[in-house]
Protein backbone atom coordinates (compact mmCIF):
# COMPACT_ATOMS: atom_id res chain seq x y z
CA UNK A 1 0.00 0.00 0.00
CA UNK A 2 1.17 3.40 -0.92
CA UNK A 3 2.39 5.42 2.35
CA UNK A 4 0.17 8.70 3.12
CA UNK A 5 -0.37 11.40 5.30
CA UNK A 6 -4.18 12.01 6.38
CA UNK A 7 -5.21 15.46 7.26
CA UNK A 8 -8.94 13.95 7.46
CA UNK A 9 -8.96 14.36 11.24
CA UNK A 10 -7.90 18.19 11.27
CA UNK A 11 -10.73 19.21 8.67
CA UNK A 12 -13.31 17.12 10.14
CA UNK A 13 -12.98 18.58 13.79
CA UNK A 14 -12.84 22.27 11.53
CA UNK A 15 -16.43 21.23 10.66
CA UNK A 16 -17.64 19.86 14.29
CA UNK A 17 -18.14 16.71 12.51
CA UNK A 18 -17.84 13.61 14.40
CA UNK A 19 -16.57 10.13 12.93
CA UNK A 20 -19.82 8.80 13.32
CA UNK A 21 -21.77 11.85 11.24
CA UNK A 22 -18.92 11.80 8.77
CA UNK A 23 -19.35 7.96 8.13
CA UNK A 24 -22.85 8.11 7.69
CA UNK A 25 -22.43 11.24 5.08
CA UNK A 26 -19.93 9.18 3.08
CA UNK A 27 -21.85 5.89 3.66
CA UNK A 28 -18.86 3.54 5.13
CA UNK A 29 -18.33 2.73 8.80
CA UNK A 30 -16.68 4.68 11.49
CA UNK A 31 -14.19 2.13 11.96
CA UNK A 32 -13.35 3.02 8.35
CA UNK A 33 -13.13 6.93 9.19
CA UNK A 34 -10.66 6.24 12.18
CA UNK A 35 -8.71 3.82 9.77
CA UNK A 36 -8.21 6.52 7.37
CA UNK A 37 -7.92 9.14 10.11
CA UNK A 38 -5.00 6.88 10.99
CA UNK A 39 -3.57 6.35 7.59
CA UNK A 40 -4.10 2.75 8.03
CA UNK A 41 -6.57 2.67 5.14
CA UNK A 42 -6.22 3.25 1.41
CA UNK A 43 -9.59 4.97 0.11
CA UNK A 44 -11.17 4.37 -3.48
CA UNK A 45 -11.38 7.08 -5.52
CA UNK A 46 -15.14 7.86 -4.88
CA UNK A 47 -14.65 7.55 -1.25
CA UNK A 48 -11.59 10.21 -1.44
CA UNK A 49 -14.20 12.24 -3.49
CA UNK A 50 -17.00 11.80 -1.25
CA UNK A 51 -15.32 12.91 1.65
CA UNK A 52 -13.67 15.64 0.42
CA UNK A 53 -16.52 17.26 -0.77
CA UNK A 54 -18.90 16.84 2.72
CA UNK A 55 -15.78 18.45 4.50
CA UNK A 56 -14.83 21.00 1.66
CA UNK A 57 -11.69 20.88 0.99
CA UNK A 58 -9.27 19.56 -2.03
CA UNK A 59 -8.58 16.11 -2.01
CA UNK A 60 -5.03 16.38 -2.07
CA UNK A 61 -5.38 18.57 1.13
CA UNK A 62 -6.51 15.76 2.45
CA UNK A 63 -4.61 12.61 1.69
CA UNK A 64 -1.10 13.79 0.65
CA UNK A 65 0.95 10.86 -1.00
CA UNK A 66 4.63 10.40 -0.41
CA UNK B 1 -39.56 -15.72 9.21
CA UNK B 2 -42.41 -15.35 11.79
CA UNK B 3 -43.08 -17.23 14.43
CA UNK B 4 -46.69 -17.64 13.50
CA UNK B 5 -45.22 -19.38 10.51
CA UNK B 6 -42.20 -21.29 12.82
CA UNK B 7 -45.22 -22.72 15.16
CA UNK B 8 -47.71 -23.56 12.18
CA UNK B 9 -43.96 -25.56 10.15
CA UNK B 10 -43.48 -27.13 13.59
CA UNK B 11 -46.50 -27.95 14.54
CA UNK B 12 -47.13 -29.94 10.99
CA UNK B 13 -44.23 -31.88 11.24
CA UNK B 14 -45.54 -33.10 14.91
CA UNK B 15 -48.81 -34.00 13.48
CA UNK B 16 -47.33 -35.77 10.53
CA UNK B 17 -45.51 -37.82 12.90
CA UNK B 18 -48.39 -38.45 15.08
CA UNK B 19 -50.03 -39.62 11.95
CA UNK B 20 -46.98 -41.74 10.88
CA UNK B 21 -47.18 -43.61 14.56
CA UNK B 22 -51.10 -43.80 13.92
CA UNK B 23 -50.65 -45.39 10.92
CA UNK B 24 -47.79 -47.84 11.74
CA UNK B 25 -50.27 -49.00 14.88
CA UNK B 26 -53.32 -49.39 12.73
CA UNK B 27 -51.41 -51.50 10.35
CA UNK B 28 -49.33 -53.50 12.67
CA UNK B 29 -53.04 -54.27 15.11
CA UNK B 30 -55.42 -54.54 12.18
CA UNK B 31 -53.55 -54.98 8.85
CA UNK B 32 -51.14 -57.81 9.65
CA UNK B 33 -48.18 -54.78 9.17
CA UNK B 34 -48.71 -54.19 5.63
CA UNK B 35 -46.37 -51.48 4.58
CA UNK B 36 -44.38 -51.61 7.76
CA UNK B 37 -42.86 -54.58 6.82
CA UNK B 38 -40.66 -55.11 3.47
CA UNK B 39 -43.10 -56.65 0.98
CA UNK B 40 -43.01 -57.10 -2.51
CA UNK B 41 -44.64 -53.65 -4.23
CA UNK B 42 -44.49 -55.72 -7.88
CA UNK B 43 -47.76 -57.54 -6.67
CA UNK B 44 -49.17 -54.97 -4.67
CA UNK B 45 -52.69 -54.43 -4.85
CA UNK B 46 -55.14 -51.45 -2.88
CA UNK B 47 -56.92 -52.45 0.55
CA UNK B 48 -58.73 -50.13 2.22
CA UNK B 49 -57.44 -51.11 5.17
CA UNK B 50 -54.39 -49.04 3.60
CA UNK B 51 -55.58 -45.92 3.44
CA UNK B 52 -54.45 -44.70 7.16
CA UNK B 53 -50.98 -45.67 6.24
CA UNK B 54 -51.02 -44.31 2.59
CA UNK B 55 -52.43 -40.95 4.07
CA UNK B 56 -49.95 -40.46 6.30
CA UNK B 57 -47.06 -41.53 4.00
CA UNK B 58 -48.48 -38.70 1.22
CA UNK B 59 -48.84 -35.92 4.04
CA UNK B 60 -45.22 -36.74 5.47
CA UNK B 61 -44.15 -36.38 1.95
CA UNK B 62 -46.24 -33.04 1.58
CA UNK B 63 -44.48 -31.59 4.01
CA UNK B 64 -41.24 -32.43 3.68
CA UNK B 65 -41.54 -30.89 0.23
CA UNK B 66 -43.66 -27.99 1.49
CA UNK B 67 -40.69 -27.53 3.88
CA UNK B 68 -38.01 -27.24 1.61
CA UNK B 69 -40.05 -25.11 -0.45
CA UNK B 70 -40.42 -22.68 2.37
CA UNK B 71 -36.60 -22.66 3.08
CA UNK B 72 -36.02 -22.01 -0.69
CA UNK B 73 -38.46 -19.24 -0.42
CA UNK B 74 -37.16 -17.46 2.67
CA UNK B 75 -33.06 -17.82 1.41
CA UNK B 76 -34.30 -15.71 -1.53
CA UNK B 77 -35.49 -13.23 0.55
CA UNK B 78 -32.66 -12.96 2.79
CA UNK B 79 -30.43 -12.85 0.14
CA UNK B 80 -32.61 -9.81 -1.16
CA UNK B 81 -32.76 -7.83 1.80
CA UNK B 82 -28.92 -8.75 1.81
CA UNK B 83 -28.54 -6.32 -1.67
CA UNK B 84 -31.35 -3.74 -0.70
CA UNK B 85 -30.08 -2.88 2.69
CA UNK B 86 -26.30 -3.56 1.82
CA UNK B 87 -25.28 -5.18 5.30
CA UNK B 88 -24.51 -8.85 6.02
CA UNK B 89 -27.01 -11.45 6.27
CA UNK B 90 -28.37 -12.36 9.70
CA UNK B 91 -27.61 -15.41 11.45
CA UNK B 92 -27.81 -16.91 14.99
CA UNK B 93 -24.01 -17.92 16.10
CA UNK B 94 -25.74 -20.75 17.10
CA UNK B 95 -25.63 -22.25 14.11
CA UNK B 96 -21.72 -22.54 14.75
CA UNK B 97 -22.65 -25.67 17.06
CA UNK B 98 -23.21 -27.41 13.68
CA UNK B 99 -19.41 -27.38 13.87
CA UNK B 100 -19.90 -30.23 16.30
CA UNK B 101 -20.95 -32.66 13.23
CA UNK B 102 -17.38 -33.10 12.40
CA UNK B 103 -16.91 -35.69 15.37
CA UNK B 104 -19.08 -37.87 13.47
CA UNK B 105 -16.30 -38.16 11.00
CA UNK B 106 -14.39 -40.03 13.79
CA UNK B 107 -16.94 -43.26 13.73
CA UNK B 108 -15.30 -43.66 10.08
CA UNK B 109 -12.85 -45.22 12.72
CA UNK B 110 -15.05 -47.64 13.90
CA UNK B 111 -17.19 -48.50 11.04
CA UNK B 112 -14.27 -48.92 8.83
CA UNK B 113 -12.89 -52.12 10.39
CA UNK B 114 -16.53 -53.71 10.90
CA UNK B 115 -18.01 -53.32 7.65
CA UNK B 116 -15.18 -51.30 5.34
CA UNK B 117 -17.48 -48.37 5.30
CA UNK B 118 -15.60 -45.08 4.70
CA UNK B 119 -18.45 -42.78 4.37
CA UNK B 120 -18.32 -41.50 8.15
CA UNK B 121 -14.99 -40.16 7.63
CA UNK B 122 -16.61 -37.22 5.42
CA UNK B 123 -18.60 -35.81 8.34
CA UNK B 124 -14.88 -34.13 9.18
CA UNK B 125 -15.79 -31.64 6.46
CA UNK B 126 -18.92 -30.07 9.03
CA UNK B 127 -16.06 -29.16 11.32
CA UNK B 128 -16.36 -26.01 8.40
CA UNK B 129 -19.66 -24.70 10.14
CA UNK B 130 -18.01 -23.88 13.18
CA UNK B 131 -17.45 -20.72 11.02
CA UNK B 132 -21.53 -19.86 11.81
CA UNK B 133 -20.28 -18.20 15.09
CA UNK B 134 -18.27 -15.96 13.70
CA UNK B 135 -20.64 -15.51 10.79
CA UNK B 136 -23.27 -14.67 13.55
CA UNK B 137 -20.77 -12.31 15.11
CA UNK B 138 -20.58 -10.09 11.76
CA UNK B 139 -24.58 -10.58 11.18
CA UNK B 140 -26.17 -7.53 10.15
CA UNK B 141 -22.77 -5.88 9.35
CA UNK B 142 -22.94 -2.61 7.24
CA UNK B 143 -20.85 -3.69 4.16
CA UNK B 144 -18.38 -0.54 3.23
CA UNK B 145 -15.46 -0.99 0.89
CA UNK B 146 -12.91 -1.35 3.69
CA UNK B 147 -15.56 -4.54 4.46
CA UNK B 148 -15.70 -5.59 1.18
CA UNK B 149 -11.83 -5.38 0.88
CA UNK B 150 -11.82 -7.62 3.97
CA UNK B 151 -13.74 -10.10 2.53
CA UNK B 152 -11.48 -10.41 -0.54
CA UNK B 153 -8.78 -10.63 1.07
CA UNK B 154 -10.09 -13.69 3.88
CA UNK B 155 -10.93 -15.62 1.00
CA UNK B 156 -7.98 -15.66 -1.05
CA UNK B 157 -5.95 -15.86 2.25
CA UNK B 158 -7.73 -18.68 2.84
CA UNK B 159 -7.80 -20.23 -1.13
CA UNK B 160 -4.12 -20.40 -0.93
CA UNK B 161 -3.85 -22.38 2.34
CA UNK B 162 -6.73 -24.66 1.18
CA UNK B 163 -5.16 -24.72 -1.90
CA UNK B 164 -1.60 -25.12 -0.92
CA UNK B 165 -2.64 -27.94 1.68
CA UNK B 166 -4.33 -30.12 -1.38
CA UNK B 167 -1.19 -29.99 -3.39
CA UNK B 168 1.01 -31.13 -0.37
CA UNK B 169 -1.85 -33.59 -0.12
CA UNK B 170 -2.00 -35.15 -3.79
CA UNK B 171 1.71 -35.00 -4.14
CA UNK B 172 2.21 -37.13 -0.54
CA UNK B 173 -0.48 -39.58 -1.31
CA UNK B 174 -0.52 -39.98 -4.98
CA UNK B 175 2.23 -42.17 -4.58
CA UNK B 176 -0.61 -44.64 -2.90
CA UNK B 177 1.48 -45.97 -0.43
CA UNK B 178 0.31 -45.40 2.77
CA UNK B 179 1.29 -47.83 5.46
CA UNK B 180 1.63 -49.58 2.34
CA UNK B 181 -1.75 -49.71 1.83
CA UNK B 182 -4.00 -48.37 -0.87
CA UNK B 183 -6.94 -48.72 1.02
CA UNK B 184 -5.23 -46.92 3.72
CA UNK B 185 -3.78 -44.29 1.24
CA UNK B 186 -7.78 -43.90 0.08
CA UNK B 187 -8.86 -43.27 3.78
CA UNK B 188 -5.98 -40.52 4.52
CA UNK B 189 -7.21 -38.48 1.20
CA UNK B 190 -10.73 -38.39 2.29
CA UNK B 191 -10.35 -37.51 5.88
CA UNK B 192 -7.20 -34.81 4.58
CA UNK B 193 -9.92 -33.60 1.55
CA UNK B 194 -12.62 -33.19 4.58
CA UNK B 195 -10.69 -31.52 7.04
CA UNK B 196 -9.43 -28.95 4.20
CA UNK B 197 -12.77 -28.70 3.19
CA UNK B 198 -13.80 -28.06 6.28
CA UNK B 199 -11.12 -25.15 6.79
CA UNK B 200 -11.91 -23.82 3.60
CA UNK B 201 -15.26 -22.91 4.92
CA UNK B 202 -14.46 -21.93 8.27
CA UNK B 203 -11.18 -19.73 7.45
CA UNK B 204 -13.00 -17.04 5.44
CA UNK B 205 -15.22 -16.42 8.16
CA UNK B 206 -13.01 -16.43 11.08
CA UNK B 207 -10.09 -14.22 9.19
CA UNK B 208 -12.70 -12.20 7.92
CA UNK B 209 -13.81 -11.47 11.58
CA UNK B 210 -10.56 -10.92 12.95
CA UNK B 211 -9.37 -8.65 9.94
CA UNK B 212 -12.19 -6.27 11.21
CA UNK B 213 -11.95 -6.59 14.91
CA UNK B 214 -8.33 -6.56 15.65
CA UNK B 215 -8.50 -3.35 13.60
CA UNK B 216 -11.15 -1.85 15.52
CA UNK B 217 -9.20 -3.46 19.14
CA UNK B 218 -6.52 -0.38 18.41
CA UNK B 219 -9.02 2.23 17.86
CA UNK B 220 -10.62 5.47 19.89
CA UNK B 221 -13.07 7.84 19.14
CA UNK B 222 -11.75 11.13 18.38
Amino acid sequence: MAEFECRLKKYRQLKNMTQEQLAEKVGVRRETIMRLEKAQYNPSLKLAIDISRVVEVPIEDIFIFN
Amino acid sequence: MKKNKIKMLIGGGIFCILMMFFASWHAITFNDSRLVVPMDFGSYTFQIKDLPMIISIFLTCSYVVSLFVVLFINIGKRQKEVVQTNTTRKINPKWGFLGLMGFLGFLGFWTYPINGDVFPFVFFMCFGFFGFFYEGKMAGTFMDERFQENVVQAQVKSYKITFSIMFITLIILCQGRFFGSLEYTFIATIIVLSLTLALGIFLPEYLLYHYDHDEQANESEE
